[in-house]
C-alpha cells in the first residue's frame, strides 16, 4: 500500500514537472517561431535573450533587491527592446541573404554571452535566491511554489498573445506578413514595422521565459545553449511558422523530457527528444499543425 | 493618372521590360496582353513597388512613385490584385478584407464600401466566416479583388483574374469587372485571356519580349488580323 503510494506521488511529481517544463518550453518556442514566421529567418540568439531575461532577474532581484514580480516585468520590455534592437541592426539589413542572417544572429550569441561575462563573471553561477519558498502538496507530490507559478504566468502570456494575433488589427497583420510578406505589403502593411513588432514580442517572450526561470535554473552566461535546442526542436516539431503546433510541441516535448529523465537521465531525455522530431519529420514533414506551401 | 516612361526593369541580369511607355486615364480600363514572359507580370510589379525599374519612371497623379515601397504606394490610392489570387490562406474571407483596409482610417465609409463590395460579390458575405485558403479559385479570386477594393483604391492593378479558372467563372469575373468600371474605377488589366481583354478595355497594348509591339483601340485592335492570328487564336 505504501509502495503504491510512493509511485503515485512520483507520477504527479513527474506530470507536474512536465506541465512546468512544457509551459517554459511554449513561451520560449512561441518567440522563435513569430521570428520565423515573419522573417522567415531564424534567430540563433533566441536562446542568449532568454538567458538576458534570467540576467535581468539576476540584477534587480538579486543584486538590488527589487521585488521579484517588479524585475521578472522588467525582464519584458529589456528584453523586448533587445529584440528590437536585433531586428534594425542584423536582421533588416541581411534580410535577402539568409545565411549572412545566420553568422551574424549566431555571432550576436557569442557576443551576448561574452558581454554577460564581462560584467558579472563567468565560473560559478550566479545565485538567485528563490523568492516563493514552500511547495505545493498534491496528493502526496511536493511541488515547488516557484515551478507552480510559472505556469499561470504562461497561460496569461499566450492568452494575451493570442488574443492580440486574432482580435487586435496590428496581430492580426503580424499573421498576415507571416502568411504571405509581399501581398501584406501590397495592403500597405509596413512590412518594417512588422518585424520590429515581432522580434520585439519574440525578445520578450524569452526574456520573460528566462526571468521566470531565473531562481529555478543555474543562471550563467551560457545558459541559452541547451533552451535553444529545446525551442529549435519545438519549432520544427510544431511546423515553423504555426505558434499553435508550438504550443501543442511545446506541452508534448516537456512531457518526453521529464518523463525520460525521471526513468532514466537528462542525457537520454535530449536525445529522445531529438528522434521525436526526426520521426516527426518523416512522418510529417511540415511539422504537427505547420501547413505545406502551395 | 498613370504613366509609365521608357521604364526597364531587369532580373538580375536579365531585361525583363525593355522600356515600355503606358498611360492610363481616369475612369477607363486600360488593358496589357501578351504570351507568358512577355514583361507583364514585371510592369504591374513594378508599378505596386515590389520590383523597383532599373530605368524610366512612373508617375501617379503627376508624382514620381518608382522609388517607393509597395505599402506606401497603395496609400496613395494604387491596389493590386496578385497574380495567383495570393490571399492569406489561414486568415477567414473577413480578415482578409480587413487587411485591404489597414490604412484606412474613415470606419464609417468602410463599412459603406464593405457592403458594397458584398453586392459584387454575395458569396463573400455568405462565406465571411471561412479561412480563404479552403475556398475554390474562383472564390479566392473574388476575395483578392474585394480585399484589394477594401482600401478604396483609385487604380485597380488586376494580374491575371482569370488564370486557372473555370470558363463560367471568367464570365463572372469579367461581369463584375464591367461593374466595377460602369461605378467609375480606373482598372489596369493584365491578361493571357485577350479575348476577354479586349472586349473589357478601352485601350489596350500588346507586349512582346519586354517591350510594346502594338498599342491602340481595344475595339481596334480586336479588328486587327495579326493580333488574331496571334493572340485571338482566330
Amino acid at each position: 500500500m505504501g509502495h503504491r503510494l510512493v509511485d503515485l506521488a512520483l507520477l504527479i511529481q513527474t506530470i507536474a514537472n512536465s506541465i512546468v517544463a512544457g509551459s517554459i518550453y511554449a513561451v520560449i518556442a512561441v518567440g522563435l517561431a513569430m521570428a520565423f514566421g515573419v522573417m522567415k529567418m531564424a534567430n540563433f540568439a533566441h536562446g542568449e535573450f532568454f538567458m538576458a531575461g534570467a540576467y535581468v532577474v539576476y540584477v534587480f532581484y538579486a543584486l538590488l533587491g527589487w521585488p521579484f514580480p517588479i524585475a521578472v516585468l522588467m525582464a519584458v520590455p529589456i528584453v523586448g527592446a533587445m529584440g528590437i534592437i536585433t531586428e534594425r541592426l542584423i536582421f533588416r539589413p541581411t534580410r535577402s541573404n539568409v545565411l549572412a542572417g545566420f553568422m551574424a544572429t549566431a555571432g550576436l550569441a557569442f557576443i551576448l554571452q561574452v558581454l554577460v561575462g564581462q560584467a558579472w563573471g563567468v565560473g560559478l553561477m550566479r545565485s538567485v535566491p528563490t523568492p516563493y519558498m514552500g511547495a505545493a502538496d498534491i496528493l502526496g507530490a511536493k511541488i515547488g511554489w516557484q515551478r507552480v507559478l510559472v505556469v499561470p504566468v504562461a497561460i496569461v502570456m499566450l492568452s494575451c498573445l493570442w488574443y492580440f494575433l486574432f482580435k487586435v488589427k496590428y496581430g492580426k497583420a503580424l499573421r498576415a506578413c507571416a502568411q504571405d510578406p509581399d501581398t501584406a505589403r501590397l495592403q500597405g502593411i509596413g512590412i518594417n514595422k512588422m518585424t520590429m513588432l515581432a522580434m520585439g514580442i519574440s525578445g520578450a517572450s524569452a526574456g520573460l521565459a528566462g526571468a521566470l526561470m531565473a531562481p529555478i535554473h543555474p543562471v550563467t552566461p551560457y545558459m541559452g545553449h541547451g533552451v535553444i535546442l529545446t525551442a529549435f526542436i519545438v519549432v520544427v516539431m510544431g511546423g515553423m511558422e504555426s505558434i499553435a503546433g508550438a504550443v501543442l510541441a511545446a506541452v508534448l516535448l516537456g512531457f518526453i523530457h521529464t518523463f525520460v529523465t525521471t526513468l532514466s537521465d537528462a542525457v537520454t531525455a535530449q536525445m529522445v527528444g531529438v528522434a521525436c522530431m526526426a520521426i516527426i519529420l518523416i512522418v510529417r514533414p511540415e511539422g504537427l499543425l505547420g501547413r505545406v506551401k502551395a | 493618372m498613370l504613366k509609365l516612361d521608357n521604364m526597364v526593369a531587369h532580373y538580375g541580369t536579365v531585361a525583363a521590360v525593355k522600356g515600355i511607355t503606358i498611360e492610363i486615364e481616369e475612369n477607363e480600363i486600360v488593358t496589357l496582353i501578351g504570351s507568358n514572359g512577355a514583361g507583364k507580370t514585371t510592369t504591374l510589379r513594378a508599378i505596386s513597388g515590389l520590383h523597383h525599374p532599373t530605368s524610366g519612371r512612373i508617375d501617379f497623379e503627376g508624382e514620381q512613385i518608382d522609388q517607393l515601397m509597395p505599402e506606401e504606394i497603395n496609400a496613395r490610392g494604387i491596389a493590386m490584385v496578385p497574380e495567383g489570387r495570393r490571399v492569406f490562406p489561414q486568415m477567414t474571407v473577413l480578415e482578409n478584407l480587413e487587411m485591404g483596409a489597414y490604412l484606412r482610417k474613415d470606419t464609417a465609409k468602410m463599412k459603406a464600401d464593405l457592403d458594397e463590395i458584398y453586392e459584387h460579390f454575395p458569396i463573400l458575405l455568405e462565406r465571411r466566416k471561412q479561412l480563404a485558403g479552403t475556398m475554390s479559385g474562383g472564390q479566392q479570386q473574388m476575395v483578392a479583388m474585394a480585399r484589394a477594393l477594401m482600401s478604396g483604391p483609385k487604380l485597380l492593378l488586376l494580374d491575371e483574374p482569370s488564370l486557372g479558372l473555370s470558363p463560367i467563372m471568367t464570365q463572372e469575373i469579367a461581369k463584375i469587372i464591367k461593374e466595377l468600371h460602369a461605378k467609375g474605377r480606373t482598372i489596369m488589366l493584365v491578361e493571357q485571356n485577350a479575348r476577354m481583354a479586349l472586349r473589357l478595355a478601352k485601350h489596350a497594348y500588346v507586349m512582346e519580349i519586354g517591350k510594346v509591339a502594338f498599342s491602340g483601340l481595344a475595339e481596334d485592335l480586336r479588328h486587327d488580323t495579326k493580333i488574331q492570328e496571334t493572340y485571338l487564336g482566330a
